[in-house]
């Protein structure tokens, strides 16, 4: 555990116009997309299951799950293989992302806490956000993320991180126009 | 050395059970000798091996009991219940000592020594007994007496660690006399193995002991020798001439035998040496050894890990064949479709082969059962006879491990809240001893396993008025018997009005279901009120191959298992889609469909004939509507997991030929949901 703590590698990948990051202790591979077994009668932010080498292994549509909404998958479409603890269980996932950007190094000095919304319980689901030219990358809390059961889990909170964006781009408009 | 711990620990566990499954025989019948002596060589292996292994605490202990059950085998004191009691206790405290020998923990160590003392008390209660029966003979005075002895140990005796100098200067120390050693077959200098024991020895012993007391210096090494035991007549002794024999070298040849020494001693004749005299053995000794040598030899034990690779193994060469056959399929040719069916029969007879090897009988959780209900029922203060039937019923061996937590709750349930105290049975009329029955057997292409139990069976008035004080249903909701009986297995539900320490904390029976569940298994409760309850859990006969039918909706492929398919029938899906209620005849028989593709809602277009497989469930025919059989198959059962887990009507997914997956389905479960949900009706109209 204290292994992952000091990892400061992140993989950032984007869902919509929204990036978000995985600690890369957490990720195993990046897949493209084959063809996927849907499962009926389940949650729709479960997209089904793939063959991953042998082992059956769960694929969750994380725009779904994200709230964000629906489109067709591209060809930059891709999964994200990751180990989350579950209930004290480590379990394999596949992660849809719409692209996969880069791995990049957060130190933790450069880390902003989440944007505080309502409900406190929404924002354990972020460790906290980063600013790069410009944009704000989540750090995801992946453990926490995918044991929820809860299907539209971060709305509020990319709500929430564009209202913080707005802000910060008046902000810097007005330091332009002053100078 | 740690390789060396785990064969203790388990040799060590073997024993212990060996010797809890001896204590409940003793305790059924209390004066079997040969149940004492079964218990005391337990005892004695196992504090041996201990001692060996620096186990220290769990030597002491067992030594003080062995001394106990030592006065009760020579028939100096009597078992009792209260010895019996002491020794269960210990058991349980040496299988604690086993994880913790140095006794870390406070409360065992003081546990050791509580132990310790009731033991030695014990000892010294047996004692007067022993005193008065030795007193009593000492009155008659033990005659001396002459014997003549024929150890002869088997060859490879020496391989385990005995000396067999030691054992003959053992039974030497019985009284007085004079060991003469043999060669039995002594094979050329060269063909002479060190390893090999080719000695045997004529003793002659002068002893007041008995016969027994000479076998019981033998006893552990009863199988790896034959012994011969002869009382000369009574007035012989040992003469000088005899004793002689011992210091100026006698040919160190064949066994005299018991003729020859009996003429010496009697007449004090000169030894006649016939050398091709040899004690016959009785010849039911040795077939009795043969049998113990050919028992060791048709089985070998096996480690878990090394079964669990092989199913692995196994279970990926089902695969990659799989892969064969569907390649051999697309190509046409001749040799290769020979030889993809050749390995398709192999591997069937393979993968059969394997899981056989992973079964074992339910037999072998039985023993702490019995346990169970025997420490319960006095502690309930109750009279209750635990009966068995057909726990020869093989099971996969991983499914025996997680279902020994959810079978001892339903039987402490079943004593606990079920079988009524003795008066209150005499009240209501039924016979005071409570029964409570453990029944297993094969059903189809499962195991089926019954505690039932003809105790007072479920209020059901009661089982409704506490789930409305507990807030799981509403009072006025109206709900069928069985519904009622299903809420004992909702979360944080009791009905039992005390709290015990045996059960009824309400914690049970939801988890029971769960991890019954957890191993696609399923359980249903009958009742009927002052004639008892049973519980019946299904299991499927193993976790990881199946023989299924594959079978395609739309676009998605199935497996459904072979074992519960009845027959297939193509039926116009037109007929189908203009039905009423969801029946179609069959065969002259109405019989209900489900049609999976709605209910697995998947929306495609319907195809021009449908198939119709029929099957089972709880008695009824009931069809399941699929678009396309394909054939036969070999489903290697993976997870799905915990993203899936309330989708129970899954038993998991495999892998096809084609590298996709497949969904197996349960139809078991599948049909029981729908009915639960009130989509189907398998009553007849």
């Amino acid at each position: 555990m204290t292994q992952t703590e000091t990892l400061t590698s992140y993989l950032t990948f984007r869902l919509g116009d929204e990036l978000f990051a995985a600690n890369v202790s957490k990720v195993l591979e990046i897949l493209e997309i084959p063809k996927i077994t849907k499962v009926p009668r389940s949650p729709s932010y479960m997209r089904g299951v793939i063959n991953l080498r042998g082992s059956v292994l769960p694929i969750i549509d994380t725009r779904e799950k994200f709230g964000l909404p629906h489109t067709e998958d591209t060809i930059s479409t891709c999964i994200i293989v990751m180990s989350v603890s579950m209930e004290g269980q480590d379990i394999t996932i596949g992660a849809l992302s719409d692209a996969v950007q880069e791995v990049m190094e957060i130190e933790e000095n450069q880390v902003h806490p989440a944007p505080s919304i309502g409900s406190k319980y929404k924002s354990e689901f972020i460790d906290g956000m980063v600013k790069r030219d410009d944009q704000f990358i989540m750090l995801l809390n992946l453990d926490k993320v995918f044991s929820s059961n809860e299907a539209t889990i971060l709305q509020e909170i990319i709500q929430a991180s564009e209202n913080v964006e707005i802000k910060t781009l008046t902000k810097s408009k007005i330091s332009l126009t002053e100078k | 050395m740690d390789n060396l711990h785990a064969i203790f620990m388990t040799e060590a566990g073997e024993l212990m059970a060996d010797l809890e499954k001896g204590l409940l025989q003793l305790e059924a019948d209390p004066v079997n000798v040969e149940g004492i002596g079964k218990v005391f060589r337990s005892m004695h292996t196992l504090k041996g091996s201990a001692s060996m292994f620096g186990f220290e605490s769990v030597s002491t202990l067992t030594h003080q009991l062995e001394t106990v059950y030592e006065s009760i085998r020579n028939g100096s004191s009597k078992l009792t219940s209260k010895i019996l009691q002491v020794t269960f206790e210990s058991l349980d405290h040496l299988k604690k000592l086993l994880t913790d020998p140095q006794m870390k923990e406070g409360t065992l160590q003081q546990a050791q020594i509580d132990l310790l003392n009731r033991i030695e008390k014990l000892a010294i209660d047996t004692q007067p007994i022993q005193h008065s029966s030795s007193s009593n003979t000492s009155e008659v005075s033990p005659p001396l007496c002459c014997y003549y002895l024929l150890f002869s140990p088997q060859e490879n005796i020496l391989r385990n660690g005995t000396n067999t100098l030691y054992l003959v200067d053992d039974l030497l120390a019985l009284g007085n006399g004079i060991a003469l050693p043999h060669f039995k077959k002594l094979p050329t200098f060269d063909e002479l193995r060190p390893q090999l024991n080719h000695t045997c020895f004529e003793i002659l012993l002068e002893t007041t002991k008995q016969e027994s007391d000479m076998r019981d210096v033998l006893l552990f090494v009863e199988t790896e020798c034959e012994l011969d035991i002869k009382a000369f007549p009574p007035g012989a002794s040992l003469t000088e001439q005899v004793k002689q024999l011992a210091w100026r070298g006698h040919a160190i040849d064949m066994p005299q035998g018991f003729d020859a020494f009996s003429a010496m001693l009697s007449s004090g004749a000169n030894p006649i040496l016939k050398t091709g005299a040899r004690t016959s053995k009785t010849p039911k000794e040795t077939t009795e050894a043969q049998q113990t040598k050919a028992s060791a030899g048709s089985s070998i034990r096996v480690s878990s890990d090394r079964l669990d690779e092989l199913m692995n193994l196994v279970s990926e060469l089902v695969t990659t064949q799989a892969r064969l056959s569907l390649f051999s399929s697309q190509n046409q040719l001749n040799e290769l479709s020979i030889i993809s069916e050749n390995i398709e029969k192999i591997t069937r007879r393979l993968r059969d082969n394997a899981f056989t090897m992973t079964l074992i009988p339910i037999e072998s959780l039985v023993v702490r059962f019995q346990r169970l209900v025997r420490d319960l029922s006095k502690e309930l203060n109750k009279d209750i006879v635990f009966k068995t039937e057909g726990t020869e019923t093989e099971i996969d061996k991983s499914i025996i491990e997680k279902l020994t937590d959810p079978l001892l709750h339903l039987l402490r349930n079943s004593l606990d809240h079920g079988i009524e105290s003795p008066d209150e049975r005499m009240n209501k009329g039924k016979p005071r001893q409570g029964t409570l029955l453990f029944k297993s057997y094969y059903s189809g292409g499962s195991v089926v396993i019954e505690i039932s139990d003809d105790g007072a069976g479920i209020n059901l008035e009661k089982v409704r008025l506490k789930a409305v004080s507990k807030g799981l249903i509403s009072a006025d909701e109206s709900m069928s018997e069985r519904e009622l009986i299903n809420l004992i297995f909702m979360p944080g539900f009791s009905t039992a009005e005390q709290v015990t320490g045996v059960s009824g904390r309400g914690v049970g029976m939801d988890v029971v279901r769960r991890n019954i569940s957890d191993i696609r298994g399923d359980i249903e409760v009958t009742t009927k009120e002052n004639k008892g309850s049973t519980f019946s859990i299904r299991l499927p006969l193993t976790l990881s191959i199946i023989d299924g039918l594959l079978v395609r909706i739309g676009e998605t492929d199935f497996i459904l298992p072979l074992s519960s398919v009845n027959k297939c029938y193509e039926v116009e899906t037109t007929i189908l889609e203009e039905t009423f209620n969801q029946w179609v005849t069959l065969e002259g028989k109405r019989t209900p469909f489900i049609f999976l593709r709605k209910e697995l809602r998947i929306i495609n277009q319907t195809p021009d004939l449908s198939q119709v497989i029929k099957m089972e469930h709880e008695g009824h025919d009931v069809g399941l509507v699929v678009d396309k059989i394909i054939g036969q198959y070999q489903a290697v059962l993976k997870p799905l997991g915990n993203f899936y887990r309330h989708q129970e009507e899954y038993s998991g997914a495999t892998i096809l030929g084609d590298g996709s997956v497949a969904l197996v389905l349960d139809p078991y479960k599948l049909i029981k949901k729908l009915i639960d949900q009130q989509q189907v009706n398998l009553k007849t109209a």
